[in-house]
């Protein structure tokens, strides 16, 4: 029958390869889309007026509700995020093990407190060998590990990394009760709030004067990497009153770009967070040097900084550091050497 | 006299389908440069592109502003003819793996080359060779494909016998072995910049591609691809088999090692300017099988420049899909390819059984 008809032979195959074409597409979009939020999927926020020694407690986590049964002595966190969080809220002495990269002074805030405190990986006997209370740590801890810890009763807490300064309030008031810290981390909270409302207050004062488009980016084996909304170097950009120029030219996240993607944004601050030791040196002399890009403002007005990559690209509230000194950059009449320094310790 | 007339007739219809393969691919290519160059971030219309290409040449013209001269020259330009030297330098020896290891999937991916020239380059990364010297990545990873090419053909041949299943399951072990040294090496890195680093980079693409890269990698995929060419025709014998090719004349036990390094030094010079990029090798080859039928005096030449029209193509929506953000080339060429190439499979089942 097929045979008479050779022009359904040609068009069958062809259905075939758009249908399966289009299935991979919406797969694709529907992949895209369901990504966590995890700002919105940050599990119960604020509760600080909890008892602090009321113990069991129960703590609706990314990964479900999980039963604290006593206030936790050894602490174990797994990402940088949340080491720089704990740091700030328990004695040292109560972290029995931190992220690799949370020793790493380029990286992590509190590089110096953490030398001594054992590193650890993702694999659940090295966790166990350090025979944690409980393990704290992001969305991206893998489910069969937690599956694993679970079984040999260690507590696992996912929370979300929050992203703006309102939320990680919210997840230090959270990480708070999940210790038993509650006092410690509203201190916490209060200083973060007038460190910030200070530079909001600058803002706020720059009555008329116009906002500077800052572009934060960095380039590693040639890919040039724009920092656009929903991401941290953006909400630092915006929380220090510029604008952000990759957001408004549609990048979403950290997305790779071009040289003439650049061009077009036309940046009057650029600001790089990538260690000068690691082609951040490289990649700002070809920016001030190259023909291509003298028709940037940032380049031609001598307008590009590095800025610490450990305060613009951590998940913690110490990205407060990372508005600060951009703030200072784009408001240097009203900050002037005002320094700022780091965050109390419990 | 009947038989040279026939034989005549046969390279008069082989050179006009070469012939007219190339006009027609010429002219894609061509218009595909043109509206890779037109097309970016930064608006430039057609015109002030075609005056900024002429200005290039003898013709004065001042329709353009310096801006665009130098987006067009300094930006667009060398991205393109970089992404051209890789599509011919991965497709043609795709189209000579398949034809000396005698099987359709041979792939500089698949058979390992890819993988040891990768490996070189990671290598020169880490010991960050290339802020000393910038041919050192293209020279270690040429290295790299020719130390995977010669472990893959020493296993594979054994008594003056090609073995193709030794061969091909040589490769898939060689790829594995390298791919498992660049992951080791990944993990073992201690400078998270480094890892980044090695990871960008294998993820393929033509971003921040310059003149120099062109020229670093140019001249060799261009030679190489030229010398292929001249060994179109012994191609078609070993894509036969060796007694067949030794029966016609040829030095099979030169001539196969000669044309896997030419396969290593393409494919390594083009991994080097552009990591790992696939499907080029694979599918381009197939595409013209299906079309031109499977004489390498016709499939090579086409495969170069089919190569790099769907690099290019491939480059051109990569950076302007969702621009100013772009995409890695290696993504479209295996979005767009995958489909294109189960198309064609499914509709050409019968004839490619007997290829």
């Amino acid at each position: 029958m097929n045979q008479l008809n050779p022009k359904k032979n040609r068009i069958k195959p062809l259905l075939l390869t758009i249908i399966s074409s289009l299935m991979a597409s919406i797969l694709l979009i529907i992949g895209i889309n369901v990504v966590k939020d995890p700002a919105t999927s940050t599990i119960e926020k604020k509760d600080p007026v909890v008892d602090q020694n009321i113990w069991p407690r129960e703590v609706n986590a990314l990964n479900g509700t999980v039963l604290i049964l006593d206030k936790p002595q050894r602490i174990l966190t797994a990402s940088v995020g949340h080491d720089e969080l704990t740091v700030a809220l328990v004695k040292l002495d109560k972290l029995v093990g931190v992220a690799g990269i949370t020793k790493n002074q380029t990286y992590s805030n509190v590089a110096d407190l953490v030398q001594s405190i054992p590193e650890i990986d993702r694999d659940p006997e090295n966790i166990v060998a350090l025979n944690p209370d409980i393990v704290v740590t992001s969305e991206y801890f893998p489910e069969e590990s937690i599956q694993r810890l679970n079984d040999l009763n260690i507590p696992v807490i996912q929370t979300g990394m929050a992203s703006s300064i309102e939320e990680q309030k919210d997840t230090i008031l959270l990480l708070g009760r999940i210790y038993g810290e509650e006092q410690r981390a509203t201190q916490l909270v209060a200083e973060i709030a007038e460190r910030y409302d200070f530079i909001q207050s600058v803002i706020e004062q720059q009555n008329g004067s116009k906002k500077k488009k800052v572009l934060s980016i960095t380039r590693y084996s040639d890919q040039i990497w724009a920092a656009g909304s929903d991401s941290t170097e953006g909400m630092i950009i915006e929380s220090a009153g510029g604008i952000n120029t990759a957001a408004e030219s549609g990048i979403k996240g950290n997305m790779t770009t071009s040289i003439e993607g650049v061009i077009e944004m036309a940046p009057q601050i650029i600001i790089i967070a990538q260690p000068r030791e690691s082609g951040g040196d490289e990649f700002r002399e070809y920016l001030v040097n190259s023909r291509v890009t003298q028709q940037i403002p940032a380049v031609s007005n001598n307008k590009i900084y590095f800025v610490e990559t450990k305060h613009f690209t951590t998940l913690s509230f110490w990205n407060i550091r990372g508005i600060e000194e951009l703030a200072k950059l784009l408001w240097p009449e009203d900050i002037g050497d005002k320094s700022f320094g780091g965050f109390s310790l419990p | 006299m009947l038989s040279n007339i026939t034989t005549w007739d046969r390279k008069t219809t082989l050179r006009a389908r070469l012939l007219l393969g190339v006009s027609i691919l010429s002219v894609l290519l061509s218009s595909a440069m043109l509206v890779s160059v037109s097309v970016g971030p930064v608006p430039i219309s057609l015109a002030n592109v075609l005056s900024v290409l002429l200005s290039i040449g003898p013709i004065e013209t001042t329709l353009h502003t310096p801006l665009e001269s130098l987006i067009v020259t300094e930006l667009r330009l060398p991205r393109i003819i970089v992404g051209i030297f890789v599509g011919i330098g991965l497709s043609v020896a795709g189209v000579t793996m398949q034809a000396l290891f005698r099987n359709p999937m041979a792939d500089p991916g698949i058979i390992g080359v890819s993988a040891g020239g990768s490996f070189g380059a990671v290598i020169a990364i880490t010991l960050q060779l290339d802020k000393y010297l910038f041919i050192s990545v293209p020279a270690c990873a040429f290295i790299g494909s020719l130390l995977a090419s010669i472990i893959v053909y020493s296993f594979g041949h054994s008594k003056g016998q090609l073995s193709m299943p030794a061969l091909l399951l040589a490769g898939v072990a060689v790829s594995a072995f390298f791919s498992s040294l660049i992951s080791a090496i990944v993990v073992l890195e201690k400078d998270t910049n480094s890892v980044r680093e090695i990871l960008f980079w294998l993820a393929g693409g033509l971003d921040s591609r310059s003149w120099e890269h062109a020229i670093t990698a140019g001249p060799l995929i261009i030679l190489g691809a030229i010398l292929i060419m001249f060994y179109s025709r012994d191609l078609n014998l070993l894509n036969l088999n060796d007694d067949d090719a030794k029966a016609m004349g040829i030095n099979v036990n030169v001539t196969r090692p000669f044309l896997i390094i030419l396969s290593a030094l393409l494919t390594g010079m083009a991994v080097a300017v552009s990591g790992t990029i696939i499907f080029v090798g694979l599918i381009t080859p197939h595409i013209l099988r299906l079309i031109v039928g499977p004489d390498h005096r016709i499939l090579v030449p086409l495969s170069a420049l089919t190569g790099a029209l769907f690099v290019i193509s491939a480059d051109t929506l990569a950076r302007t899909v969702i621009q100013p953000a772009e995409l890695q080339v290696g993504m479209v060429t295996s979005f767009l390819g995958a489909p294109f190439f189960l198309f064609l499979l499914v509709k050409n089942k019968n004839r490619l059984h007997s290829l």
